[in-house]
């Protein structure tokens, strides 16, 4: 021992050693990964709801019309707003949902991720845009990407694991390559596959940057990082004289399955909570609406598991409720929207941060003569609730004003990326997250400084 | 080497934020540093009640999350603006504790290597 100095009071028996990084990044370790029985409740419970979503989806639409409409969605351009319930059938679009967050729990189990709110969150966003954008060939690309992004980086995949998952919002860049280039057929999928792996190995450093400019209150990270990403995509094809006009596929009048999908799926989860926790998973639901919701607040980790089921379904019923009132139709857009807040209901979202957004949303609708019940406002409403940390964090007022200006935002944003980001919300939402965190910042330096 | 001190001012800067946040009137930072790990160690003059100490040793003792480290866990010591987070924190390091001493509280955090032998590190409380 060294002379001055004593021995370091630390238990070497806890400590597990294995590398946490690859052998070349020495400084960070990891305690041992195993999951545990609410892992296990949790991935079995993820996988029977997908189980179920399918075979509902092969019994609406057919087997055979249902295969042959996931094929079709493969092969389908997908910018902003395809809704696929309309371009291969309902069926098709909830098996190829399905399939597209199967994935997304595959890869999560496979690298041992502890299913808690992050996973979930990225699971049912997965689960949600697989009705409008995303399909299990245009993903793997991106995915793939982000795994040789990890590779150069010399980390671990499953430290970029959640960048990947909602990293699959450039899927249309995918899509867009294969389909809307008309190049030679040999070509257009080679260099689809070529430039998802591309905007996959660019995700993760300029998710991190992202993240130190709204500093965690925008929820939707990836969503401002693809926009962000879509933005020179759309610009290096415009500028190489591709049209990418405006598209909107949109559902007027989605079948009983799609209607009955979120109020289904809200009560499974809530029953799922109260079943296991019983009396507390009401207790911890109070706990985790006193919560700020800020980038990263695992509410499975922070509260319980329970609790946050409990969030998840009310938030689910709650954004349903407010789509039945103004009108507007349950889709597949609609229902990504309702399934990102109710993934979002472990890791960020509950009722309180998310109502003073809304009605800063609802409020400018109302203002600009808008229609709640189009989509771009409906969209925003939903999706812009990756604001909610700011109303939990510094009041409903700022809440308010924050959703206000996110509403301007979104209704022009779509068009700098050319729809080639699924996550259009997330991009407004960070920008709006980023000028308010920097404006408060300043107001709390100036506050310091006058004391 | 780069990487090492930039993890190490991340992490200097988050539980030095969250130490400030409780006002104090004195904080030490001691850092022991070896070719295979490190042993930080930060004192202030905060007397903490329990329930606060047992919170903090919550946070410093998160189960195993790769997936939020390597992502979220670049945001430690890089803003002042919301409350100090030692979950960042304690997703990145080997061994954290906290303990109360005579007029205030010493946080440990240790990290390392294979080769990395926590007693040979040593600051003295």
């Amino acid at each position: 021992m060294r002379p001055g100095f004593e021995p370091a009071r630390v238990c070497v028996k806890k400590l597990v050693r294995n590398p946490f990084l690859c052998k070349n990044s020495v400084y960070l370790f990891q305690r041992s990964s195993v999951l545990n029985r609410a892992d296990s409740m949790l991935y079995w419970l993820t996988w029977s709801i997908l189980v179920l979503i399918i075979a509902v989806g092969l019994t609406a639409q057919g087997v055979v019309e249902t295969l042959r409409g996931v094929l079709i969605l493969q092969l389908h351009p997908a910018r902003l707003i395809t809704d696929y319930s309309v371009v291969a059938g309902p069926g098709a679009a909830m098996v190829n949902a399905a399939l597209v967050a199967a994935i997304g729990l595959f890869l999560l189990r496979v690298n041992r991720i502890q299913m808690s709110g992050p996973a979930l969150s990225v699971v049912y966003t997965m689960l949600g845009f697989g009705l409008f954008g995303k399909t299990p060939l245009t993903i793997l690309p991106i995915i793939l990407g982000v795994f040789v992004s990890a590779r150069l980086a010399g980390k671990h995949f499953n430290q970029y694991i959640l960048i990947a998952l909602f990293g699959t919002a450039l899927a249309p860049v995918v899509s867009a390559i294969a389909v809307e280039l008309s190049l030679p057929g040999a070509l257009s999928w080679p260099l689809a596959v070529a430039g998802g792996v591309t905007v996959g190995i660019f995700l993760p450093p300029a998710a991190m940057a992202m993240l130190r400019m709204h500093q965690g209150y925008s929820l939707y990270n990836v969503g401002m990082t693809s926009g962000f990403i879509g933005l020179f995509v759309a610009s290096v094809m415009i500028a190489g004289g591709v049209e990418l006009g405006s598209v909107l596929i949109w559902n007027t009048d989605p079948t009983l399955e799609l209607r009955l999908f979120i109020p289904l799926l809200s009560v499974v989860l809530i029953a799922a909570g109260v079943i296991r926790g019983g009396k507390s998973s009401i207790t911890d639901f109070r706990e985790i609406s006193r919560r700020t919701g800020r980038l990263p607040s695992d509410f499975m980790d922070m509260v319980s598991s329970e609790g946050a089921l409990v969030n998840m379904g009310v938030l689910g019923l709650t954004s349903w409720l407010y789509v039945v009132v103004v009108g507007a139709p349950l889709n597949g857009p609609v229902l990504g929207g309702i399934l990102t807040v109710v993934g979002f209901g472990a890791f960020g979202k509950h009722p309180r941060n998310c109502f003073p957004v809304v009605v800063g949303i609802f409020a400018a609708t109302l203002l600009f003569g808008a229609d709640p019940a189009a989509p771009g406002p409906i969209l925003a409403l939903l999706f812009g609730t990756t604001l909610a940390p700011i109303a939990g964090s510094f009041g409903a007022v700022i809440g308010c004003v924050a959703g206000f200006l996110h509403f301007v935002i979104v209704m022009r944003s779509g068009g700098w990326h050319a729809g080639l980001a699924l996550y259009n919300n997330g991009f407004a939402g960070g920008l709006t997250a980023t000028l308010v965190a920097s404006v408060m910042e300043w107001h709390h330096q100036s506050e310091r400084r006058s004391k | 080497m780069k990487q090492r001190n930039e993890l190490l001012l991340h992490l200097i800067g988050e539980v030095g934020h969250f130490i400030l946040d409780s006002d104090p009137s004195r904080m030490v930072i001691n850092l022991h540093l070896e070719p295979e790990g490190f042993h930080l160690s930060i004192l202030d003059d905060v007397e903490r009640s329990d329930e606060e100490i047992e919170e903090i040793n919550k946070s410093l003792h998160a189960t195993q999350r790769p997936e939020l480290a390597g992502y979220y866990g670049s945001m430690a010591g890089v803003d002042m603006l919301g409350n100090a987070r030692l979950n960042l924190v304690g997703w990145q390091v080997k061994h954290g504790e906290i303990r109360k001493r005579e007029g205030g509280t010493r946080i440990d955090l240790w990290l390392g290597d294979d080769q990395f032998d926590p007693s040979k590190f040593s600051i003295p409380g």
